[in-house]
């Protein structure tokens, strides 16, 4: 069995989470796992537990959160969400957690080695981009960056499929309104 | 009845037979849908993270429908979550309104109405009995399994349909176009659609249990409400076969494809040719060719 060390946690992690948007709720949960009946996840993926989560959150093990692949298990069913007795938001919890681990990977400060927010990043990059989400580049590019070009073979025949129906664009277009969407990420994000 | 649509970038994508569906429904209804211009993506759920960039793409949307004095409808229970959020910030919060307004610089979003979901509309507002009244081609005897998903129904307070733990909208349009909805356990379940990217495994894992269920249950076909649920229930539906060597051959129709048989459309009007699992057995069971 592992030791945790309390000294070794950062305290200041939980107040990190409710300055964030969705994050304001976490000190509200008391563990009484109301959260974990009822999550899909947990039903079948043993190692994740929300109410682990926010448990972790609270003693401030930013580390141990921010190393393993916990918080990129949620599915974003918000089935926690609306049977906390706590009103504690889990689902946004999660996310606000999420959002200083993907703020702080942007920085250079840490790398996470989860699939989904380099996905995440992916996506929003294209929105970025082109106002749209340009889904046929966003997912081409993370099954050959994740998975592998072999995996992306085995996609052929519901590709030619998809192409034939109209369901997939070979050619990214930006919407008019891109001088807008620069704004929201320049104020949002202080990107340029 | 006249709305502002924002139909999301699915349904220039993969969701092309629901955009489809929705023209060739409201058209006949005599529902007034206009697409609102430039709209951008909601940032689905991948931009869940940033609450505050969610937030402000989606109240772009939001703003430019505002300028059309009509009121804000969609079909993706993705992008309907998505602006309803915003919607809700804006009215709760001051600080969150001008946070959002900074960020859309030159527009300007009041939150003066939010935004609805097709399927609510036409229970709530245009009536079942008035559907009803429309129907040309009665679904009799087609079994159909309502999957509501999550973000239709969830969170309760942005969701606001009629029962958070049991709703009964996507029951009750499908009896008013005289097909059956079955009782069907996985109605309020996920699909597991945000993690197909990154733990494909458990994805499939959901969807199975929910496409198991429609066979078992006897069912004609599933009937959806969201494009991501689209993707995992449908497009996915023969890797799931493969990873568990199953056979489901479950055809997953939109809500707006199952409105648009009963009111007499052509299957290819609606898109059904479009769907990756073949929906001819829906249509051979209705008599349609």
């Amino acid at each position: 069995m592992n030791t945790i060390k309390a000294a070794d946690f950062d305290p200041n992690f939980k107040f990190e989470i409710e300055k964030e948007l969705g994050g304001e709720h976490l000190t509200k949960c008391f563990n009484c796992t109301g959260c974990t009946v009822g999550c899909p996840i947990t039903e079948i993926e043993p190692t994740y537990n929300p109410r682990k989560a926010m448990r972790m959150a609270i003693l401030g093990m930013k580390k141990e959160l921010f190393e393993s692949e916990i918080m990129w298990l949620c599915v974003s069913c918000y089935t926690c969400y609306d049977q906390c007795p706590q009103d504690v938001r889990i689902t946004d919890v999660l996310n606000a957690m999420k959002n200083i681990a993907e703020r702080e990977e942007r920085m250079g400060h840490i790398k996470l080695e989860s699939a989904k927010p380099a996905f995440d990043k992916e996506f929003v990059d294209s929105i970025k981009r082109h106002g749209e989400v340009y889904e046929t580049g966003v997912v081409i590019a993370q099954i050959v960056k994740h998975q592998g070009i072999k995996r992306l073979f085995e996609y052929t025949s519901t590709g030619i499929f998809m192409f034939k129906k109209g369901k997939l664009s070979l050619i990214p277009k930006n919407i008019k309104g891109m001088k807008q969407i620069k704004n929201i990420f320049r104020v949002v994000r202080g990107e340029k | 009845m006249k709305f502002s649509y924002y139909p999301g970038c699915v349904m220039h994508g993969t969701a092309v037979e629901f955009g489809m569906s929705t023209l060739a429904t409201c058209g006949t209804l005599g529902i007034d849908i206009v697409e609102i211009p430039d709209w951008n993506c909601c940032g689905a759920l991948e931009v869940y993270p940033d609450m505050y960039l969610e937030l402000a793409l989606s109240a772009r949307n939001a703003a430019i429908a505002e300028e059309t004095g009509f009121p804000m409808m969609t079909t993706c229970a993705i992008c309907f979550h998505n602006v309803s959020k915003a919607y809700f910030a804006v009215n709760e919060s001051e600080k969150a309104k001008d946070m959002i307004n900074d960020a859309l610089g030159d527009m300007k979003y009041e939150g003066k109405e939010a935004i609805r979901h097709l399927l609510d509309i036409l229970v709530s507002d245009y009536g079942l009995e008035n559907i009803t009244a429309k129907v040309k081609r009665s679904l009799d005897g087609l079994k159909v399994a309502p999957f509501y998903g999550c973000l239709l129904a969830r969170p309760k307070e942005i969701a606001r349909f009629d029962d958070p733990e049991n709703p009964q909208f996507l029951d009750r349009l499908i009896d008013a176009l005289g097909a059956e909805s079955v009782p069907f356990e996985h109605k309020m379940k996920c699909c597991g659609g945000s993690l197909l990217m990154s733990r494909e495994d458990l994805a499939h894992h959901l969807s199975r249990e929910i496409l198991e269920e429609a066979v078992n249950v006897g069912a004609d076909c599933l009937v959806i409400t969201c494009p991501m649920c689209n993707v995992l229930l449908d497009l996915q539906q023969k890797e799931i076969e493969k990873r568990y060597g199953i056979t489901l051959n479950m055809p997953v129709l939109y809500f707006t494809q199952l409105i648009g048989l009963a009111l007499g459309h052509k299957p290819k009007e609606l898109g059904l040719d479009k769907n990756m699992v073949s929906t001819a057995s829906v249509t051979k069971k209705l008599g349609v060719g």
